[in-house]
């Protein structure tokens, strides 16, 4: 029998190997330093390159597109986020107001919790978090954080570049603990995850992360 | 050895969904952006120099040339095409518009183009949330519309589309190559 599941293992890792590669195969487009490319001319103007901290986007469920594409008549997903991913760059991500060099933000001031256009997230039916009932559609998302906590905040300012917050427009807010990473991660990330309750949006950068619970209810 | 083949079957998957779980997604290859009309929609608004209302919003994936011909060689001319990379192109209407006379009520949908030589189609279908091109139905289409193809001197090595102003409305430019197109969006 342990030869058998030996087999089976040694199999399966080969498998999921081929399935892995081929997904890369199918990636192989390679990203030129930022110099070498070219600029787009629309306009008679030099404009849109692609972003230095480019955009993302995460559902729940996990890779529902995917998901869907292989499903037919896949209900309607949850949730969705869509963010822009700056890179670490050997920068220190948090600092208080007496580091002044090489900090990306200090604590305590708002930060839109990606880059370029504010965080965006959707939901698609009504979810609560922290006690808080959220209708379905769509918010900003932005952080203030902390050295122990982040500060995430639901405001309704849609379709806003994320320098510029309009606290007039806040509708909710979380506070969440920081919690350490084991890996360094070099470009801020966001993603859904499967929770008992519903889901987990996790937010991680450098070696921090925050994970907020999402109710379905 | 029905069995055998599915446990195997099983345990693959049941391996690949536990790596996509502890892997935190990778940056892409090909990048997401957005553009809106009115172009920089986003920083007018926290400048408080909004003028005209919101009407559209793109979101796209930004694949990019790299040396390679695209067009009739790496996307085959009359086959549909997903406009971008990974997840299926997202239009957005925040009012009803109109192109090629069928009128598209507000709301969101998937963008697919169909490439040839001189004229391409553009397609407005109302399945969204999905990835590339793969389940693209016809069935769900709204409305197709045939697009000249403007040749470029210039090369676009990254894919791109943005909106530009025009007499009627908007139009939607969308350019990868020596390529570019302009859908007309009327309102």
């Amino acid at each position: 029998m342990p030869i058998k599941k030996g087999l089976l293992i040694v199999v399966s890792l080969l498998s999921a190997g081929v399935f892995q590669s081929c997904e890369q195969h199918a990636n192989k487009v390679t990203v030129k330093p930022d110099n070498q490319r070219i600029p787009v001319s629309v306009n008679d103007s030099m404009l849109l390159s692609i972003d230095r901290s480019p955009m993302d986007m995460s559902y729940f469920p996990e890779d529902y597109p995917k998901q869907k594409m292989m499903t037919p008549d896949l209900p309607n997903p949850v949730a969705r986020v869509t963010y822009s991913r700056p890179q670490k760059n050997g920068r220190i991500i948090f600092a208080d107001t007496s580091v002044t060099q090489n900090v990306i933000q200090h604590y305590g001031q708002e930060w839109r919790l990606g880059a370029n256009e504010a965080t965006e997230i959707e939901f698609f039916k009504p979810v609560s978090i922290s006690g808080k009932k959220i209708a379905p559609g769509r918010y900003i998302l932005y952080c203030i954080p902390y050295p122990d906590k982040w500060k995430i905040i639901f405001n309704t300012n849609l379709y806003s570049w994320g320098l510029h917050v309009d606290k007039t427009k806040d509708l909710a807010e979380i506070e969440l603990p920081v919690i350490k990473n084991n890996v360094e991660i070099e470009f801020f990330t966001m993603f859904f995850q499967n929770a008992t309750y519903g889901c987990d949006l996790v937010m991680a950068w450098g070696d921090m992360k925050a994970v907020m619970p999402v109710n379905f209810n | 050895m029905r069995y055998f083949l599915l446990t195997i079957t099983v345990l693959c998957f049941s391996f690949s969904g536990l790596q996509a779980q502890t892997k935190l997604p990778a940056m892409d290859k090909s990048p997401m952006d957005m553009s809106y009309y009115p172009n920089r929609y986003p920083i007018l608004k926290i400048q408080d120099q909004i003028t005209e209302p919101l009407v559209a919003r793109v979101i796209y994936s930004r694949p990019q040339k790299n040396g390679r011909v695209i067009f009739g060689e790496l996307l085959e001319y009359g086959k549909v095409w997903r406009l971008g990379a990974n997840e299926a192109t997202e239009i957005e209407f925040f009012r009803d518009v109109k192109i090629n006379d069928v009128k598209v009520k507000k709301g969101r949908y998937t963008l697919y183009g169909i490439p040839n030589e001189n004229v391409w189609t553009i397609i407005i279908n109302k399945e969204t949330d999905t990835w590339g091109s793969f389940r693209y139905e016809e069935k769900n289409d709204l409305l197709r519309m045939d697009i000249p193809v403007q040749k470029q001197a210039e090369i676009t090595e990254e894919f791109v589309m943005d909106f530009e102003k025009t007499e009627t409305g908007a139009g939607l430019i969308i350019a990868w190559d020596t390529v570019k197109l302009n859908l007309p969006i009327v309102f």
